[in-house]
């Protein structure tokens, strides 16, 4: 068994120790930041591996919601069903975005992506008969089959399991000739292509890749949280992933990890002064951008080689 | 015979420039063929258009006979058609195993789900590949970096990398882009070495584009010469040497005031 | 559709165009000199409806108010640019984008903090009561929103031409290196272009105030000025003013001849079409490169 798919397990044991020593509040808690976790996964696949600037991951996470959700509501499809189609159906449209998005950089990249996250905005809104509209959209109550509910710690497990399997698989992508490409194709498109890699259809890929992440994250999301609220898919969500990459460490698995996990409990530590927490988000982005841009796992890598130095010395004696 | 490279009247114009104008010239198979000129004779040009990298805008190139221009530049690449680069163009964040196993590429390729869960096919895929890297980087005398970031190397051994790099790909035709700019003598002897041994052992057809004239007369076996974005001449070095449009296009009145 | 409601329509698109012609240019005009696109640049015109409402309820008259917002949204324009775009503007174009967002963002959350939501009236200069003019129904704050566009983008054209600044901006925004080499300050020409912008900007919002009322939400008209500056390619001063007034009239022609749904979408259907299509705009110049 490979180093990585040991980590994964080991990950998921703890976890689900983990949930069985804490309250219903912090399971809820806990789950929210693994859904963090599985959507900045995906954007820093898309922004800090393959190059690409995304203002719009939020709306893909936003389509996974409401598709695996309507798809329960009306045809009675259980998670395990809705929630693949979903994601299917959000790299369907990642990819229709990449098409056009894929001759695009810099400014113009930004401004499409902000466009396509206004128009499906305007879209949820619009379709208040299906969607909800401004008012959100309740979801039923997750299930395994027709009518046997998941239990608290269940759904627990599988949102980790679910976030263990996102992290896995972005690490065995980023070692692969797949993610060399993503990294060649940000680094130097031009060399890149002399070599042979299709940028354009990379880039392409990258987007539908990280819509189906976003997609899966979306539709644990309205799972977990029993409701769809259209605000949570805006220019400030969208903002809000890109601060946990940021801060985090972009085009590193473990950056998204640590960025994610960190900053989705902010609300919780920022409750006494909740009025003041958009501020402070946009404050530690701006910090991080200025500062830190290498984010957080910096540290983290220091911590892993004065760990392995310690434990080569004391091996040594 | 097939030409291994073929141009015929090669126009490469961006917005109201022609940068290269009706440019012919075929090199064949194992030659090794050099590109001179003044500085904007239009060399890189010719390499990016080949490439793909620029749009020919009339004209045809052709590999081994078939068309390639107006193809996508990566699908150029895929052909069999290598570049190295004048400033080299390092994927810097990334080691000098990784920028090498770039140009090892897809070779033997596993799909994406294999990569992305893993599988055994993928393992052993990603080992054939590391192996044929690390063979590449050994025979280039890069073993020592395989782990150093690109951003933290010299620029000679950068060079180095960047050739090996381009030939891990294992290309058939391969245009190098000043490929000793920035050596010493002796490290453009050892240049010069390697790329006889490329194009004589491994049968790789050479378009080198040089400033440095001595390394160019010992590699070249016929050379082609460019002035403002057309062939003013092409034969052998010592015609080349002898050629007055040539001893003009280099020198200029120079030239012709110190021959008074 | 009679004559009638087409030219009270086309006078409608033509006032909200103007808005969007005036944020086109603030963010145009940084974005030639340095290359830096502020995508924060809808919270200056939220900014600058703010302080002439403050400005307003000070009781100060209508010229004063103009100055005071020119002044105070050029002098913050600078203080940013000082203090956040110039450390980061030699960084990699993701990080430029996303802090301009954020300091829009910034003021945008500091705005609500110290306002709230619930928007607030602003009066404008010239009273409510329609002018009437050959038999169609004229706006006077919409008349002097057109009016004061029109000032303002022949200012800035003027300023372009005959002043040494302006002049020294045209150079820097061809090419920054030559730019020094020949002695001129761009660091000085930066901040002076950024002042500019969120001057614009601010002024902007004083206008489109009285129109729109005062609310923290005001930023989202960057969206369509956005689209405009896309229109006009970025790079031409005439081209974000067509482009503006472009965005306004079909916006609102498409508002009554379509759907409101229709109308929310429109500009955005525009930019992705043009980013597809044309994404040097109708008066950019296009690359000649393939990656």
């Amino acid at each position: 068994m490979s180093r990585q798919s040991l980590l994964a397990v080991f990950a998921l044991v703890l976890l689900s120790l983990l949930g069985l020593a804490v309250g219903n509040y912090t399971t809820y808690l806990l789950n929210l930041a693994m859904i963090a976790v599985i959507a900045a996964v995906g954007l820093n696949l898309l922004t800090g591996n393959s190059g690409q600037i995304s203002l719009c991951h939020s709306s893909f996470m936003a389509i996974g919601a409401y598709v695996s959700s309507l798809l329960g509501a009306r045809y009675g499809l259980p998670f395990w069903a809705s929630i693949p189609i979903a994601a299917a159906v959000a790299a369907l449209i990642g990819g229709l975005l990449g098409f056009p998005a894929r001759r695009l950089h810099g400014i113009y990249l930004a401004l499409a992506t902000l466009g396509f996250l206004q128009i499906v905005q305007i879209v949820i809104e619009e379709f208040a008969d299906v969607t909800g509209g401004v008012r959100g959209l309740s979801v039923p109550k997750p299930v395994w089959f027709s009518a046997l509910e998941i239990a608290p710690y269940h759904l627990y497990l599988i949102v980790a399991a679910t976030a263990v399997f996102a992290v896995w698989t972005a690490t065995n992508i980023l070692a692969s000739s797949y993610g060399r490409e993503m990294n060649a194709v940000r680094l130097s498109p031009h060399a890149a292509q002399a070599l042979g890699v299709a940028v354009a259809r990379v880039k392409l890929a990258a987007f539908a890749l990280s819509a189906a992440y976003a997609g899966v994250a979306g539709g644990l999301m309205a799972m977990v949280v029993g409701f769809i609220d259209p605000i949570e898919f805006g220019v400030g969500a969208a903002l809000r992933q890109i601060t946990y990459i940021v801060v985090g460490g972009m085009g590193s698995v473990a950056g998204s990890v640590i960025g994610a996990a960190v900053l989705s409990g902010l609300p919780e530590v920022l409750r006494p002064v909740r009025e003041y927490s958009d501020l402070i988000y946009t404050l530690i982005l701006l910090g991080f951008l200025l500062f830190m841009p290498n984010g957080l796992v910096v540290v983290w890598d220091h911590l892993r080689r004065a760990a392995w130095r310690a434990i080569d010395r004391a091996r040594a004696r | 015979m097939t030409d291994r490279l073929r141009l015929e009247g090669v126009t490469v114009r961006f917005g109201g420039l022609v940068a290269a104008r009706d440019v012919s010239l075929a090199v064949a198979p194992g030659e090794i063929r050099g590109l001179i000129g003044p500085n904007g004779a239009g060399k890189t040009t010719l390499i990016n258009a080949i490439t793909g990298a620029v749009l020919v805008a009339s004209g045809r190139v052709l590999l081994d006979g078939h068309p390639i221009s107006g193809h996508a530049s990566h699908q150029i690449g895929r052909r069999g058609v290598g570049r190295t680069f004048q400033h080299v163009e390092p994927f810097n964040e990334m080691t000098v195993i990784d920028n090498v196993l770039v140009g090892v590429g897809r070779r033997g390729r596993v799909p994406f789900w294999r990569a992305a869960l893993e599988t055994p096919a993928a393992r052993r895929n990603e080992r054939e590949a590391i192996a044929f890297a690390t063979e590449t980087l050994d025979a280039f005398g890069l073993l020592p970096y395989r782990n150093t970031r690109a951003s933290d190397l010299p620029f000679g051994l950068l060079k180095r990398m960047d050739l090996a790099r381009a030939l891990a790909a294992r290309p058939m035709l391969l245009l190098m882009d000043e490929p000793t700019s920035g050596m010493s003598e002796s490290e453009a002897d050892t240049a010069i070495a390697t790329a006889r041994e490329l194009a004589g052992q491994r049968g790789i057809t050479l378009l080198v584009v040089e400033h440095n004239m001595r390394v160019m007369m010992a590699l070249a076996d016929r050379i082609t010469v460019m002035q403002f974005g057309a062939v003013v001449a092409e034969g052998t070095p010592t015609e080349i040497q002898r050629n007055p449009t040539v001893i003009d296009a280099y020198l200029g009145e120079e030239a012709t005031d110190a021959g008074r | 559709m009679t004559v009638t409601l087409a030219f009270q329509l086309a006078i409608a698109g033509i006032s909200v165009g103007s808005i969007y012609a005036l944020v086109a240019l603030a963010i145009v005009i940084p974005f030639k000199a340095s290359g830096v696109l502020n995508f924060g640049q809808g919270e200056m015109v939220t900014a600058g409806a703010y302080i002439a409402l403050v400005l307003t309820t000070l009781a100060l008259p209508y010229p004063v108010v103009v100055l005071l917002v020119v002044l105070v949204g050029g002098l913050g324009g600078m203080l940013i640019e000082r203090a956040l775009i110039r450390p980061i503007i030699r960084a990699p174009e993701f990080t430029v984008v996303i802090a301009t967002f954020a300091i829009g963002l910034l003021i945008k959350y500091a705005i609500q903090l110290r306002f709230g939501d619930s928007p607030a009236a602003l009066d404008g200069p010239f009273g409510m009561d329609p002018l009437m003019f050959a038999g169609l129904r004229f706006n006077p704050t919409s008349v002097w929103i057109f009016v004061a566009m029109l000032l303002v983008t022949l200012a800035v054209m003027a300023f372009f031409k005959y002043a040494r600044l302006g002049k020294a901006m045209r150079a820097v925004s061809i090419n920054a290196e030559a730019a020094r080499l020949m002695g001129i300050r761009v660091d000085s020409v930066w901040r002076w272009a950024w002042a500019i912008s969120t001057a614009i900007g601010a002024f902007a919002g004083l206008l489109v105030a009285p129109v729109i009322g005062v609310n923290p939400e005001i930023g989202t008209l960057i969206l369509r000025g956005l689209v405009a500056a896309v229109i006009g390619g970025f790079t031409s001063v005439p081209g974000a003013i067509v482009g503006g007034l472009a965005v306004g009239l079909i916006e609102t022609f498409s508002g009554v001849l379509v759907s409101s749904t229709f109308k929310n979408l429109v500009p955005f259907i525009i930019l992705m079409l043009l980013l597809v299509f044309r994404p040097y705009g109708l008066f950019g110049v296009a690359d000649a490169k393939r990656v």
